[in-house]
C-alpha cells in the first residue's frame, strides 16, 4: 500500500513537473492556492497518471486519427494551399465541479429566461426601449433588429436554444464574454467530441463520473416534437450548406437526432406552408431548426440577397410563428452592449439579481461612455458589439486603440462618433489556465468554455458537458481559438451517474422518432448520381493509366498494346464530340508517359483525373450525411490535400503504378461499402445510375475509338486485349473461350452480354429497371424523357445483330450502334437531371425594379 | 388637389416562371395631407395567396405567392388621392438640430421610439467621414434643423446632376456624392445619411410628383414615374418632407406610397422568382390632377 502510494505521488509529480514549472498567470483550474490539485480533478488526474506516457501518446494518437477519420472540421472546403483550420482535440479534458456547475446552471438558465423575455418585448410591445432599460438605438442600429419579425417572435414559443461563451476572471469569477442567441452555436461540434473522446477515453470518463450527454439530446428531441404539436413530424436542420464553415457540426447533429438536413433551395414556399423538394414532390415541414442567419432566411422580406431560407419564409411564419426555432429575429440578444443593461433588466423581469456579469463593457453609442472611454483609452479594446457569429472559435479579436499618432487618434475618435451605436469597449476579463495534454505531460493553457442550453419539457436544461478551446490571451476578448484546439468538458458529478443511454442506439422511447429515411431531397439525389458518376469515371481513368504505363514501364507486360493505350488515353484527354486522329506508327514511351501525365493533371479536358477526383471527393463531401463513416474514411486519399492526391502529380512512372493500385484499392473498399450498406431507397438509385451511366459511355467510347475503323489483325489483337483489362473481363472471356480474343466473341461479352456486370447491356439494364422504382413527380401518362431515352437505348443494344457486324468489313452497323449510345447517354443524363432534380428550381433569384424610377 | 394614380407594372420573362412572390409596396397611406379616396390592385395571373398587411413602419404592404406558370406579370395600381397644401412653415424659427431631444415616452417635444428609429444608419445610408464633412457644411452649431436641411437640399438640386445613367440599384451613396449625379434616390439617400450622420432623423419617401408639361405641350401618358424624397423632424412641425431632386419644401403636388428607413422598405415591387430567365420590365406611370374636385 505504502509503496504503491509513493508511486502514485512520485507519477503524478511527473506528470504535473511542466504544468508547475510553467509560468501563467489569471486563475489555476487544476491547483489552488496551496499547490494542491482541486478535489474534482483528482479522479481524472489519478486515471491519466495510471496510463504510462507510452499509453498517453499513443491514445493522444488516437484521437487525432478519430478527429480526422469522423472528419471533424471546419470549412471542409477551405482551400488547401491557406493553413488549414484543423480541429484539435485534447486527451486532457475540461473538469467542472457538481457545486460550480450547480451555480452555472442557475446562472445560464436566469439568462436563458432573461433574454426569452427581452425578445419577446423588443418583437412586440417594445416596453423595455420606452421604460429606458434598453437605449432604443442599441437596439435600432443593430441590421439584427428584423422589423418584418415584429409580432412574430413573441408567439414563435419560447426561445429555443442559447448558448454562452464564459471566463474566469483572475478572481475566479466567472463571466460572460458572449451571448448566442441565433442559431446552435456549434453544438454539433461539443457532440461529436464528446463521441470521440469517449471513443479513446471512455474508461477514464466513466472512473471519472462524469455526466452523459445523451438525457439532455433526448430531452431536447422529444421537446421539439412537442413544440411542432403531433407525432411522427418532420423536422428539419436548416443549414447554409456544405460551404459553411459549420457544416460539420449541422451534419453531425442532424445525423444524431435523426432529422433531415436541408438547404435553403430545397425548401419552397406552398400555399401557408413550407415545403420540402423531394424526388416523389412536395412534403411539407413542420418544425425547421435554424442554422442559418437569421436575416439571409427570406429574400423577399429580409436581406435580399439572403437565399440561405425559402423566399416567404416570413410570411408564412405570420400564419404559423412557431415553425421555425430559434424564432426569425433573435440574433438582436447577441448584441454585446445589451450585457452592461442586463443587470437592471434581470431585476425588472425576473424579480432577481443577476447571477453571473458580461464582461466589462462600455456601448460606445452613449456620449458618456465614449468620453470615459476616450479618456483610458489604453485599458480597452474595441470591437463591433454586432458580429454574433456563433461558430466556435472564430469571433474576431478586437482591436486594441493605441494612440500611435495624433491624426490616428482624432479619426478613432471621430469614427466612433460616427458608428458607435454598433461599437463597445470592452476590458480583458483575462482567462483562467487549465491543463493541456503534450509530450512533455501537461502544461497550462488559457481557455474559454462554451455551455448550452435548450428548452425542453423540464424548462430550460443546460447541456452537461459544453466546449473548451484554447484562446490567445493577448488578442481574445472572446471565444477565438487561434490554433483550433478545443476540449471536451466534463462535468464531474458528485452522486452517482444514471446508466448510458444513447441516440445512436434508439431506446423504445426514442424510437418513435421518424427518421425519414425514405425522403430524398432532389438535391441530394443529384448529388449521389454524380458521386455515382465519379466514382466509375475515377476508376476506368485510373484503369486506363494503369494499362498505359504497364505497357511502358514492366518488362514482359505487353508492349505491344502502346497503340491501342495511346487511342484510349487520348480519347479521354479530347472532348467527347471530337473524333480521335489516325492511328499513326507504334508511340515511344516518352509519348505514353507524357499522354499520361497530361491524363493525370496538365490536361487541359474536364477529365483528367486530378479534376475527377476533385469532383468525387466534392460530391462525396455534400453528400456525406448519406455516406457511412468508412465509406467517407476510404475517400480521404482523395482529398486535393492528401498526400495520396499530391504525389499523383509527383511521382515517377513506377511509384505511379503503386499509387494507381492503391487508389484503385480504395475506390473498390468505398463501393463495396457503398453497396453492402447503403439503404435501397432512391438514393441508393440514383448514385447506382450515375456508376451505370458512365460505365456505359466509357465502355461505348473505347470500343468506339479502338475498332473504327478496322485494322490488322495484329493491331486488332492488341486492342483487344487491352480493352478486356480496361474491362476487367479478360478471366471471364478466357474461361469462356479458351482462345485469343476475338473482336465477335469479345464485342459480345462487353456489349451484349446482359450476366457481365461490365458490359454495356448489363449498365443499361440495370439503369432501366432503377427507372422503373422511382416515383414520377409530374405524374403523367406517357412514357417520360427519361424513360424513353432509356429504352430506347437499351432495345437498340438488345436488337443488336453482332455476327452481322463482324461480316461487316468497314464496321458501318457497329459504328452506328455506338454512335447512338455517345449521343443518347448525355441525353439521358440531361433528361434525369430536368426530370428529378428540377434544374430551374435550383437558383431563385430577386428581380429589382430600378426602372420605376425614372426622376 | 386630387391627383389620379396609374401605376402599370409589366414584366416579361424569357423562360417560364414557375413560381414568383412578391412584396409590393403601391397602395397609397393616409398621411397628415392626404387622404385615399380610391386603391386598386389588379395582379395577373391571380396569385394562389395574396397577403395584405401592414409593415413595421404603418405602410399598406401586399405579398403575392404566384402559383401558376407563367411568362408574363403585370401589377396596376390605380390611386385617388386628395392633396392638402401645407401652411407655411418658418424654417428658421425650428429647434436647432444640435438641440433635438430623445425621449423615450414622446411626451411633448421629444423624440418617441418611432422617431429614434429614423436617427439609426441603414443598409444604404451608412454614413462615411466625407458624408459627415458634407453634412456639416450644412449642419453648423446652433443652426435650425430644418433650415439646414432646406440648405442642402437646395445645394442639391443646385450642384447635382440628375442622370439616369450614372448610377444603379447597388450604386453607394458615397459615389453619388462624389461624382454628384444620379437619381430621386441616390440623392435621398445622401441627404438622408447626411442627417442622420448628425443624429437628425430623416426617412425615406417614396410616391409620385405631379409633373407639367412644357408649356403649348400635351401631356405624355405613361411619361411620368415613381418619385422618391425625404422626410426630416422637428419637435415644431413632426415630420416635413423635402425634396432634394426638385430641391423644395413638398406641398401638395406629392403623393406619398410609403417611407421607411431607405429604399428597401418600400421598394415598390420586389420579388423571388424561380425560373424566368432574362427579364424585360416595362413601367407607365401616369399622375394628372382631376379636372373637377366632386
Amino acid at each position: 500500500m505504502m509503496r504503491a502510494a509513493v508511486t502514485d505521488a512520485q507519477q503524478q509529480s511527473d506528470l504535473l513537473e511542466a504544468y508547475r514549472n510553467a509560468t501563467s498567470s489569471g486563475y489555476d483550474e487544476l491547483l489552488d492556492a496551496t499547490s494542491k490539485v482541486r478535489p474534482h480533478w483528482q479522479p481524472l488526474l489519478a486515471n491519466i497518471q495510471a496510463l504510462t506516457p507510452e499509453e498517453r501518446a499513443k491514445r493522444a494518437q488516437h484521437l487525432d486519427r478519430r478527429v480526422q477519420d469522423t472528419g471533424i472540421a471546419y470549412d471542409i472546403f477551405a482551400d488547401p494551399s491557406k493553413p488549414s483550420r484543423g480541429w484539435r482535440l485534447d486527451l486532457m479534458p475540461f473538469a467542472i465541479s457538481a457545486g460550480e456547475w450547480r451555480f452555472l446552471q442557475t446562472s445560464l438558465i436566469q439568462r436563458a429566461q432573461l433574454f426569452d423575455a427581452i425578445l419577446a418585448d423588443l418583437y412586440g410591445k417594445q416596453s423595455l426601449m420606452k421604460q429606458g432599460l434598453i437605449p432604443p438605438e442599441l437596439v435600432f442600429a443593430d441590421p439584427s433588429f428584423l422589423r418584418p419579425c415584429l409580432g412574430i417572435v413573441p408567439e414563435a414559443g419560447h426561445l429555443q436554444f442559447y448558448a454562452a461563451d464564459l471566463a474566469r476572471d483572475a478572481a475566479g469569477q466567472w463571466r460572460v464574454i458572449d451571448n448566442h442567441t441565433e442559431t446552435l452555436a456549434g453544438i454539433g461540434f461539443a457532440l461529436a467530441n464528446r463521441v470521440v473522446h469517449t471513443h479513446v477515453a471512455g474508461d477514464i470518463f466513466k472512473q471519472a463520473n462524469a455526466l452523459r450527454l445523451a438525457s439532455y439530446f433526448q430531452n431536447l428531441q422529444s421537446a421539439l416534437t412537442l413544440h411542432c404539436g403531433r407525432e411522427n413530424a418532420r423536422i428539419a436542420l436548416l443549414t447554409p450548406g456544405a460551404h459553411h464553415p459549420d457544416y460539420f457540426s449541422h451534419a453531425y447533429l442532424a445525423r444524431y437526432l435523426g432529422y433531415l438536413l436541408v438547404e435553403g433551395p430545397d425548401l419552397r414556399t406552398k400555399g401557408n406552408k413550407i415545403c420540402l423538394k423531394t424526388l416523389e414532390g412536395l412534403k411539407e415541414i413542420d418544425l425547421i431548426v435554424r442554422c442559418v442567419d437569421g436575416h439571409s432566411s427570406d429574400p423577399l422580406e429580409l436581406d435580399p440577397s439572403g437565399f440561405q431560407g425559402p423566399a416567404g419564409l416570413v410570411r408564412v411564419c405570420r400564419k404559423s410563428p412557431k415553425l421555425v426555432v430559434n424564432a426569425v429575429g433573435t440574433a438582436i440578444t447577441q448584441n454585446r452592449a445589451l450585457g452592461i443593461y442586463l443587470p437592471q433588466l434581470a431585476k425588472h423581469i425576473l424579480g432577481e439579481d443577476l447571477a453571473i456579469y458580461d464582461a466589462p463593457r462600455w456601448w460606445l453609442g452613449d456620449p458618456a461612455s465614449q468620453n470615459r472611454v476616450f479618456n483610458n483609452i489604453d485599458d480597452v479594446v474595441i470591437r463591433s458589439a454586432q458580429e454574433g457569429t456563433g461558430r466556435p472559435g472564430q469571433a474576431a479579436a478586437g482591436s486594441p486603440p493605441r494612440k500611435n499618432s495624433n491624426a490616428d487618434w482624432q479619426a478613432l475618435r471621430r469614427d466612433i462618433a460616427l458608428h458607435g451605436a454598433g461599437l463597445v469597449a470592452e476590458e480583458k476579463v483575462g482567462f483562467s489556465v487549465a491543463p493541456t495534454y503534450s509530450a512533455v505531460g501537461l502544461v497550462p493553457r488559457p481557455f474559454a468554455v462554451r455551455i448550452y442550453v435548450a428548452k425542453t419539457a423540464n424548462g430550460y436544461e443546460v447541456m452537461p458537458g459544453g466546449l473548451a478551446m484554447t484562446v490567445d490571451p493577448d488578442r481574445a476578448v472572446a471565444l477565438s481559438a487561434p490554433d483550433g484546439h478545443a476540449r471536451d468538458v466534463w462535468i464531474v458529478s458528485d452522486t452517482e451517474v444514471p446508466p448510458h443511454v444513447s441516440l445512436w442506439r434508439p431506446t423504445v422511447e426514442g424510437a418513435r422518432v421518424e427518421r425519414s429515411q425514405r425522403v430524398i431531397q432532389s438535391r441530394v439525389a443529384d448529388d449521389l448520381f454524380w458521386l455515382g458518376r465519379y466514382c466509375e469515371r475515377a476508376d476506368w481513368t485510373m484503369r486506363v493509366l494503369r494499362s498505359a504505363l504497364r505497357r511502358v514501364e514492366e518488362d514482359g507486360g505487353p508492349a505491344n498494346g502502346r497503340r491501342a493505350a495511346r487511342t484510349c488515353l487520348e480519347v479521354l484527354l479530347s472532348d467527347p464530340t471530337s473524333t480521335v486522329g489516325a492511328r499513326g506508327t507504334r508511340p515511344t514511351s516518352i509519348e505514353i508517359e507524357s499522354l499520361c501525365t497530361k491524363l493525370i493533371s496538365s490536361g487541359k479536358g474536364y477529365r483528367t483525373l486530378q479534376r475527377t477526383l476533385a469532383g468525387l471527393y466534392r460530391v462525396a463531401s455534400l453528400a456525406r450525411d448519406r455516406l457511412s463513416h468508412e465509406g467517407w474514411q476510404t475517400l480521404s486519399k482523395f482529398r486535393p490535400d492528401a498526400a495520396w492526391s499530391a504525389a499523383l502529380s509527383a511521382s515517377s512512372p513506377l511509384m505511379l503504378l503503386d499509387q494507381l493500385d492503391e487508389g484503385l484499392a480504395s475506390l473498390a473498399a468505398f463501393n463495396g461499402l457503398m453497396h453492402e450498406n447503403m439503404t435501397r431507397n432512391f438514393g441508393w438509385s440514383f448514385q447506382d445510375m450515375g456508376r451505370r451511366l458512365e460505365r456505359a459511355y466509357n465502355i461505348s467510347e473505347a470500343i468506339h475509338a479502338l475498332f473504327i475503323p478496322g485494322t490488322d489483325s495484329e493491331i486488332e489483337a492488341n486492342e483487344l486485349l487491352l480493352l478486356l483489362e480496361l474491362a476487367d473481363s479478360f478471366i471471364t472471356y478466357r474461361s469462356r473461350y479458351r482462345l485469343d480474343p476475338m473482336l465477335v466473341l469479345v464485342l459480345d461479352l462487353l456489349l451484349l452480354d446482359e450476366t457481365n456486370p461490365r458490359s454495356l447491356a448489363f449498365q443499361l439494364a440495370a439503369i432501366s429497371s432503377h427507372m422503373e422504382t422511382l416515383p414520377d413527380p409530374t405524374q403523367k401518362a406517357n412514357l417520360s424523357e427519361p424513360r424513353r431515352l432509356i429504352l430506347d437505348l437499351l432495345t437498340s443494344i438488345r436488337l443488336a445483330d453482332l455476327e452481322a457486324m463482324g461480316r461487316d468489313g468497314n464496321r458501318k452497323s457497329l459504328d452506328e450502334l455506338l454512335q447512338k449510345q455517345l449521343q443518347l447517354l448525355p441525353h439521358f443524363s440531361n433528361a434525369i437531371a430536368s426530370h428529378y432534380f428540377n434544374m430551374t428550381d435550383e437558383a431563385p433569384h430577386r428581380v429589382h425594379l430600378r426602372s420605376d424610377f425614372k426622376s | 388637389m386630387i391627383l389620379e394614380i396609374s401605376h402599370k407594372t409589366f414584366y416579361r420573362y424569357g423562360t417560364s416562371v414557375i413560381q414568383s412572390q412578391h412584396l409590393v409596396h403601391k397602395t397609397p397611406r393616409s398621411m397628415p395631407h392626404q387622404d385615399v379616396r380610391y386603391h386598386n390592385l389588379i395582379v395577373e395571373p391571380a396569385p394562389a395567396t395574396r397577403y395584405s398587411g401592414v409593415d413595421a413602419f404603418g405602410n399598406t404592404i401586399v405579398i403575392l405567392d404566384i402559383e401558376a406558370v407563367h411568362k408574363e406579370f403585370v401589377l396596376h395600381a390605380r390611386s385617388e388621392i386628395a392633396t392638402r397644401a401645407i401652411a407655411p412653415i418658418d424654417l428658421a424659427a425650428s429647434t436647432p438640430w444640435d438641440a433635438l431631444k430623445a425621449s423615450r415616452t414622446g411626451s411633448g417635444s421629444a423624440m418617441d421610439l418611432d422617431v429614434i428609429q429614423f436617427r439609426c444608419a441603414s443598409r444604404l445610408t451608412v454614413p462615411t467621414l466625407e458624408i459627415a464633412d458634407f453634412a456639416s457644411t450644412f449642419f453648423k452649431p446652433g443652426r435650425p434643423v430644418l433650415e439646414a436641411t432646406m440648405d442642402m437640399v437646395t445645394l442639391m438640386y443646385r450642384d447635382f446632376k440628375f442622370d439616369p445613367t450614372a448610377t444603379d440599384i447597388s450604386t453607394p451613396i458615397t459615389r453619388v456624392l462624389k461624382h454628384r449625379r444620379g437619381v430621386c434616390q441616390d440623392f435621398s439617400h445622401l441627404a438622408i445619411a447626411a442627417a442622420r450622420a448628425m443624429k437628425v432623423p430623416a426617412r425615406y419617401v417614396s410616391g409620385y410628383v405631379l409633373t407639367k408639361p412644357p408649356p403649348g405641350q400635351a401631356k405624355l401618358q405613361g411619361a411620368d414615374a415613381s418619385h422618391a424624397w425625404i422626410s426630416v423632424w422637428a419637435p415644431e412641425h413632426g415630420w416635413v418632407d423635402f425634396d432634394p431632386t426638385n430641391g423644395l419644401l413638398v406641398s401638395d403636388e406629392h403623393a406619398t406610397v410609403a417611407y421607411g428607413r431607405d429604399y428597401d422598405d418600400v421598394s415598390p415591387i420586389s420579388g423571388v422568382l424561380i425560373g424566368g430567365g432574362e427579364h424585360t420590365v416595362s413601367v407607365a406611370v401616369d399622375v394628372r390632377q382631376a379636372e373637377a374636385a366632386p
